[in-house]
């Protein structure tokens, strides 16, 4: 949240975070460097870096997809995906490294271009053992170069949260890439069998979590809502926690219901920022906040204190004993809506 | 016939980044405040840090530049 925008959002918590990450890369790379001299002293330095920069970038980016799902499924590690973004920007850094390092060392002796020298050096695309596969890794970059160009908030606002989003899921497709651009490579290289079993093992993890979330979230979903004069029946008082929220499934719309101060309120749950999930977050300071982004909404009225704009939908509550109900019909973004008491 | 197709889509590409370049230096000085006047308000790092974003989506900048 702001007036003007950042250089780079940083906090104490993204700082840390930051230097476990910087911390990781270095201790990862300086491991994979004793490892390579170790075993064979003839590598050239060149090699040892395009290794070095790739496995890592590959191994980041199995954690960066993990995090999604991991977070969905279990909220302790909520921690992992509070600075993601800079967590894919440092990825496309290192895989950057590896792929510039490559085309130096493989097309830039000859007299043809090197972006051209990538695609026409070898034209066997009917091929599977040989097939180019400098290409597929190619393409993943500059999917992964988009993404990483456009993660500012700047873009953010201006390509709308709709189109931010279906652009970053284009990581999948880079994935794909970076899947087949190994798997391929290694029948035309010297590849450790060691590490294609690792990644067709980190492949296997993602989908499977991938499966386990999105059924966990279809389950919420799909609940079944037993319903009283047009009032759905959400849970009673005591199953929420104190700053905490309940989640519910309203026409279709994930509701988040809050419980603090002796009150209860409900607003939609998907932050206007980012998509976070707002019944993920907490109460802090009087207002909801996003646990992604740390944006925040008074839970009265489903607005962002001044002088911050962000509005979210809102829903009437109803109390009968200690049995909470919802009306489904959501209010526009902002309606301020009497808290009820417990 | 493959490598003639492919050149010439590497030229296409080419261009679309030369395109993005030379837009990219107007919008980081004039454009971007078109569009966004927080950026008005930001430091010039910041427009400097969209340069590789505005080379990315100039087409979809364009279009938002020329509807305001």
């Amino acid at each position: 949240m702001g007036l003007d925008y950042q250089l780079v959002l940083w906090n104490k918590q993204k700082k840390r975070y930051d230097l476990v990450l910087f911390l990781f890369i270095v201790i990862y790379l300086l491991g994979f460097a004793v490892v390579t001299f170790t075993t064979n002293a003839n590598t050239s330095l060149e090699t040892l870096i395009i290794r070095a920069f790739g496995s890592l970038a590959i191994l980041m980016l199995h954690i960066i997809l993990m995090i999604g799902p991991l977070t969905r499924i279990d909220k302790r590690f909520m921690p992992l995906l509070y600075n993601r973004r800079h967590f894919g920007v440092l990825m496309f850094l290192m895989a950057a490294v590896h792929g510039v390092f490559s085309i130096i060392q493989f097309h830039t002796l000859g007299n043809v271009n090197p972006i051209v020298s990538i695609f026409t050096s070898n034209l066997d695309y009917n091929s599977l053992t040989n097939f180019p596969f400098q290409v597929l890794g190619f393409l993943a970059l500059i999917i992964l170069f988009l993404m990483a160009a456009t993660s500012h908030d700047f873009w953010l606002a201006n390509l709308s949260a709709k189109t931010w989003k279906a652009l970053h899921m284009a990581v999948y497709l880079a994935y794909t890439l970076v899947i087949l651009h190994i798997f391929l490579g290694a029948f035309q290289q010297e590849t450790s069998p060691l590490l294609l079993g690792l990644v067709g093992l980190g492949a296997t993890i993602i989908v499977a979590l991938h499966i386990f979330a999105g059924f966990k979230e279809v389950k919420v979903d799909q609940a079944k809502v037993s319903e009283e004069d047009g009032w759905h029946y959400v849970c009673s008082v005591e199953d929420i926690k104190e700053n905490r929220a309940k989640m519910t499934t309203c026409a279709g719309e994930r509701v988040a219901i809050f419980k603090y101060e002796g009150k209860l309120s409900a607003v939609h749950n998907v932050c206007r920022h980012q998509g976070g999930p707002l019944g993920e977050g907490k109460i802090v300071d009087g207002c909801i906040t996003c646990p992604w982004h740390g944006y925040q909404y008074l839970p009265g009225n489903g607005q962002s204190p001044p002088p911050f704009t962000e509005k979210v939908e809102t829903y009437n509550l109803k109390l009968v004993g200690n049995k909470v109900y919802i009306d489904p019909k959501a209010h526009a973004p902002g309606t301020p809506v009497d808290p009820i008491k417990i | 016939m493959l490598k003639s197709t492919l050149i010439i889509l590497i030229v296409i590409f080419g261009v679309y980044v030369l395109i993005g370049f030379l837009f990219g230096l107007y919008f980081i000085f004039k454009g971007a405040k078109q569009i966004d006047p927080l950026i008005a308000e930001s430091k010039f790092s910041v427009r400097l840090l969209l340069f590789p974003g505005t080379i990315a989506t100039w087409p979809f900048l364009i279009t938002k530049i020329f509807k305001k």
